[in-house]
């Protein structure tokens, strides 16, 4: 069963989608929301875990809202005709519809939903701790044209440029508008350590640890960032690995 | 007979009848021509315009007016040469076969005459060939800017056609999802939403035939487009019409105040999460014709960014290419947060538009 919220700035079109799901019963509308900021007000007070999103909406455009989430939910696209966006869906992989809806298009749509979340229930056993950022969770991340949902678990590093984190995926290293510290605050401990003042290590992509000067130690990442762990942290950080 | 000489032989024939011309001018002035001289005289130019229509050929065979700048005067030169040894030797050859031998020339050997008779040669072909590269050059300059000019007006013909026939794709789909909204919700309105939004597509395919039309018809189109836009958005779009009833049948370009109207919603209204207001106006000022459009919203530069500015210009210049400079256009910022764009055209009396029909 799928929570789901429709975010389009015209009624019309909410009532037309809400009308199409009705032939889907795995999916209940929550809600619905008329522009990027009640979209938001909504996420974080019904938590739903399906949004439909229309891309041009007054104020804020559909991916203006998500790079505001801390936490993207499922996101299917809707849009009824632009270039722009389709280009970057087609570029990015993103799920999409266009308006009007074609139900078997609709099914589609939700049936890969379907897969993708039985994919992650398996990988992750333990409930979900609101609040915390797990590593099934993912973030929506844009740079310049292109634009991702990242798991966490796939990210190896987060590195604090000024007010903004570079999050390091891949190949990619693109900017998110977070602070470190209110990272640190979300992310799931056991997988995300602090190493010193800038970074933020994803343990599971450590490659090598070496001693480092002043007790130190020197992280080497999968990806062959290497990156210092101070030497009070390198003391919590051997504590946790003993365990 | 006389039309299918080609100006090229009629160059050739007058160029050496000149210079027979000038020739007897001058011995008949300044000396006494000798017995076979006309005879020689005649013969000598007959004889020019046989070889320079042999160096002609080979002028077009090897191309040489293709070439680049340098290479067509080393032709040139080396052309000239060839031909005017060739031309000195046969004509002094021609004289010789019939005699004619004026005293003046007796006391050179024969080499020198051969010599002096080709440096004289030279002379006729290089001013022909002077003549006949110059020509060239004028004629090929003249052709380019006609290219030019030709390749300028298509591209402006074919702007114009994208720009009248341009309905934006996300307009008639949003309509459409719309429309299948109502269906259900007020099947009346979903059945004239259907009704406008053909009556719509239809203009903008015949917009295309035409080069003005009625402003009656127009506003059809923009009442038909903006009852399609006002149940998108329906208590966001507010619209005011002030429309002076003498302007209706007033000639203005076709599609051009629906593409104002749209610029308006696409950039004004459906960027403010409140919505707004559009407002259309038509009257006469000053014995001009003004359409006006207004919106809530900010210019915000869009006026200079490539996408619009693309957009404001083509409106600029099918204004200039259908009343040559007497209308114009402009859109700017006015008070209490809204936009302006406005059309200035010469208005059309009754008796100029009796004329027109």
């Amino acid at each position: 069963m799928h929570k789901a919220l429709i975010i389009d700035d015209e009624r019309l079109a909410r009532n037309e989608l809400k009308k199409l799901l009705q032939d889907f019963p795995e999916v209940e509308v929550i809600g619905e929301a008329a522009n990027a900021n009640e979209g938001i007000e909504k996420i974080e007070n019904l938590s739903p875990d399906l949004i439909f999103l229309d891309i041009q909406m007054p104020g804020k455009t559909g991916f203006d809202m998500l790079l505001e989430l801390e936490r993207a939910p499922h996101v299917i696209f809707t849009t009824a005709y632009d270039e722009f966006a389709l280009k970057a869906f087609e570029v990015n992989a993103l799920d999409y519809l266009m308006k009007p809806v074609e139900p078997k298009r609709l099914a589609d749509a939700l049936h890969k939903l379907q897969q993708a979340e039985e994919k992650e229930l398996a990988a992750s056993l333990a409930g979900v701790n609101r609040g915390m950022l797990s590593e099934n969770d993912q973030v929506f991340v844009k740079d310049g044209e292109r634009c991702w949902f990242v798991k966490l678990s796939d990210v190896r590093l987060f590195e604090s440029v000024g007010n903004y984190a570079k999050v390091f995926f891949a190949g990619n290293k693109p900017l998110i508008l977070k602070s470190l510290n209110a990272l640190e605050d979300r992310l799931d401990e056991r997988v995300f350590f602090r190493a010193n003042r800038k970074h933020i290590v994803n343990l599971r992509m450590i490659d090598k640890v070496e001693p480092y000067f002043n007790g130190g130690l020197l992280l080497d990442l999968k990806g062959g960032e290497k990156i210092e762990v101070s030497r009070r942290q390198a003391v919590k950080f051997k504590e946790m690995m003993s365990l | 007979m006389l039309k299918k000489i080609s100006r090229y032989w009629w160059c050739q024939i007058i160029g050496w009848s000149i210079n027979i011309a000038i020739s007897i001018f001058f011995v008949s002035t300044f000396g006494n021509p000798g017995k076979l001289y006309f005879t020689s005289l005649v013969l000598t130019c007959l004889l020019g315009l046989v070889i320079t229509h042999i160096m002609r050929l080979n002028i077009h065979y090897l191309k040489v007016l293709e070439k680049p700048l340098r290479t067509q005067i080393f032709y040139l030169i080396v052309l000239t040469l060839i031909f005017s040894v060739l031309f000195g030797v046969t004509s002094e050859t021609i004289d010789h076969a019939i005699g004619y031998n004026p005293e003046r020339f007796q006391k050179f050997s024969r080499s020198k005459r051969l010599f002096l008779s080709s440096f004289n040669a030279m002379w006729l072909i290089l001013f022909w060939n002077m003549i006949y590269y110059i020509y060239h050059y004028i004629e090929r300059n003249r052709r380019q800017e006609l290219d030019t000019f030709r390749l300028e007006a298509m591209v402006k013909s074919l702007e114009l056609q994208t720009i009248k026939s341009h309905i934006n794709p996300h307009f008639i789909f949003n309509a459409l999802n719309s429309i299948r909204a109502l269906v259900d919700e007020n099947p009346e309105r979903a059945r004239t939403a259907i009704t406008e939004l053909s009556n719509i597509l239809r203009s903008s395919m015949q917009a295309e035939k035409m080069e003005t039309v009625p402003l009656q018809q127009e506003l059809d189109i923009v009442q038909d487009y903006l009852a399609l836009e006002h149940m998108r958005f329906e208590e966001r779009l507010q619209i005011e019409m002030d429309i002076n009833e003498d302007t209706l049948n007033q000639p203005i370009p076709p599609m051009m105040l629906q593409t104002l109207v749209e610029n308006a919603i696409k950039h004004g209204i459906s960027k403010q999460i409140n919505g707004g207001l559009i407002r259309v106006t038509s009257d006469f000022k000053n014995n001009h014709h003004e359409l006006v459009v207004q919106n809530s919203g900010k210019l915000n530069g869009y006026a200079t960014s490539k996408e619009e500015g693309f957009g404001i210009k083509s409106t600029q210049d099918r204004l200039n290419l259908l009343y040559q400079g007497k209308a114009q256009f402009e859109i700017h910022d006015i008070e209490g947060g809204m936009v302006e764009s406005r059309i200035i055209m010469p208005a059309m009396t009754i008796s100029n538009l009796q004329t027109l029909k």
